[in-house]
């Protein structure tokens, strides 16, 4: 399943500037797993040392956010959407 | 041509013309209370949209002071209130007093922890989220919850922000959606990524607008979701949150379980974002001397102090301190060596 990672600006550092990653997963944990071993950094920032989300990052299937689902079981479809929310503090 | 007040309502007469509003949401806004936490980049754009829509009552709360990076996007300030070491809720309460000189606003300079924000936003219908921290979010948030009363989340960094509709009971807490603050290093600050004014105006008058609606009663047109903008690459998200109600284990809204408001959770020592300063809070039940102070601290450089603060420099940080005992320690983000600083120069 061929599907689009979009990368928020405050993560781009991860992955040299990209807004957007494509690869190829059937769920979101096998797409986290592809993402730790194509960019550590980018992974480390989503999850931590034991492998979970972080608590301050939320995860959406195109509009879905994954905990309202299955979590990191939620299945991809081809053409879907990632979306990679961290928690912004400034203002 | 003069200021003619015998009409009361003739300025907001455009925005009464707008049909989903009209004179009757006019009337609802004017009767309104709102607190304002924060009053940097967010909360003087927030403060500006609601003193000239006519919201009645505007608390604003902001323990900080201005300095002349703020110019750049804290809206309410000019170089003279750097110049004059304005605190931020007092100069926005001068400026906004002659914007709107017939409703009433009440600036708070303090800086809002777990023992005082209840009495902050009580006798408030709607809390608006200014801050620049999680710390302070997570208090609204319990407050909020506690109280059931409505609150609206705003955060910005870089080019983006994200902003959230909250209403206890009815919609997902900011504990079901962010369980914990990002831990220091793991995302970029204020200081490594800056911040773009515009960017700060947009999430700010998104929850300005939230705040109209919500105070006039037209409540079905609520943002339901989670908006996320980036206006350097021209996205704009708006992803479903609904589910998290009820399904999400949250200690605050599930639970009532409130941790920060109970002050288990949350230190009273806060780097500050994108600063490199820590504010040691450090409450005192009589205000400092300042003019003993300034005389016991003459030996180091720059000591000045007015009714509001107290600044110094030395060893490469410089101090401001408040009536309070509060302390703001620039040149470093450690706050051990801030608390070693403050005792060393302030004392305990």
């Amino acid at each position: 399943m061929t599907v689009r990672v979009f990368i928020p600006g405050v993560l781009r550092d991860c992955c040299a500037g990209a807004s957007e990653l494509t690869l190829s997963a059937v769920t979101v944990r096998a797409a986290l797993e592809q993402l730790e071993r194509s960019h550590a950094p980018l992974y480390r920032s989503i999850c931590d040392e034991t492998g979970a989300v972080r608590r301050h990052v939320n995860l959406f299937v195109n509009l879905d956010n994954i905990r309202d689902g299955a979590g990191v079981d939620t299945a991809l479809a081809t053409g879907d959407t990632i979306t990679i929310m961290p928690a912004v503090s400034g203002g | 041509m003069p200021f003619d007040p015998s009409d009361p309502l003739d300025r907001y007469s455009r925005q009464i013309r707008f049909p989903f509003f009209g004179e009757t949401g006019q009337r609802k806004l004017l009767n309104s209370r709102v607190t304002i936490c924060g009053c940097g980049a967010l909360g003087t754009v927030l403060a500006n949209h609601l003193a000239r829509a006519g919201v009645g009552f505007l608390r604003i709360v902001d323990r900080d002071f201005i300095e002349t990076h703020n110019l750049q996007r804290q809206i309410l300030f000019d170089e003279n209130d750097v110049a004059e070491n304005l605190p931020k809720a007092e100069a926005a309460a001068r400026k906004l007093r002659q914007i709107n000189s017939t409703i009433t606003i009440e600036p708070v300079v303090t800086d809002i922890d777990h023992t005082n924000i209840l009495d902050l936003v009580a006798d408030a219908d709607l809390i608006l989220d200014g801050t620049d921290n999680f710390e302070t979010r997570y208090l609204i948030n319990d407050a909020a919850v506690k109280l059931n009363k409505p609150w609206i989340f705003g955060g910005v960094i870089g080019s983006e922000g994200q902003t959230m509709t909250i209403r206890p009971g009815s919609t997902p807490c900011l504990r079901c959606l962010i369980e914990d603050s990002p831990p220091p290093g793991m995302t970029p600050t204020c200081e490594t990524a800056g911040v773009l004014g515009p960017a700060v105006a947009i999430i700010a008058s998104f929850e300005a607008v939230e705040a109209i609606k919500l105070l006039s009663g037209a409540f079905d047109a609520l943002n339901k979701e989670l908006i996320m903008v980036d206006i350097w690459d021209w996205t704009f998200r708006r992803l479903k949150v609904a589910g998290l109600l009820g399904k999400v284990d949250c200690p605050c809204c599930k639970h009532h379980k409130f941790e920060w408001l109970d002050g288990a959770l949350g230190s009273h020592t806060t780097a500050l974002c994108g600063r490199n300063a820590v504010q040691v809070a450090t409450r005192r039940t009589e205000p400092l001397n300042f003019p003993e102070m300034a005389a016991r601290l003459a030996s180091l450089s720059d000591v000045r102090h007015n009714a509001y603060m107290l600044r110094f420099a030395t060893e490469g940080h410089e101090f401001t301190v408040f009536p309070d005992g509060r302390a703001i320690i620039k040149g470093t983000n450690d706050i051990a060596k801030a608390r070693t600083l403050y005792a060393q120069f302030v004392g305990n």
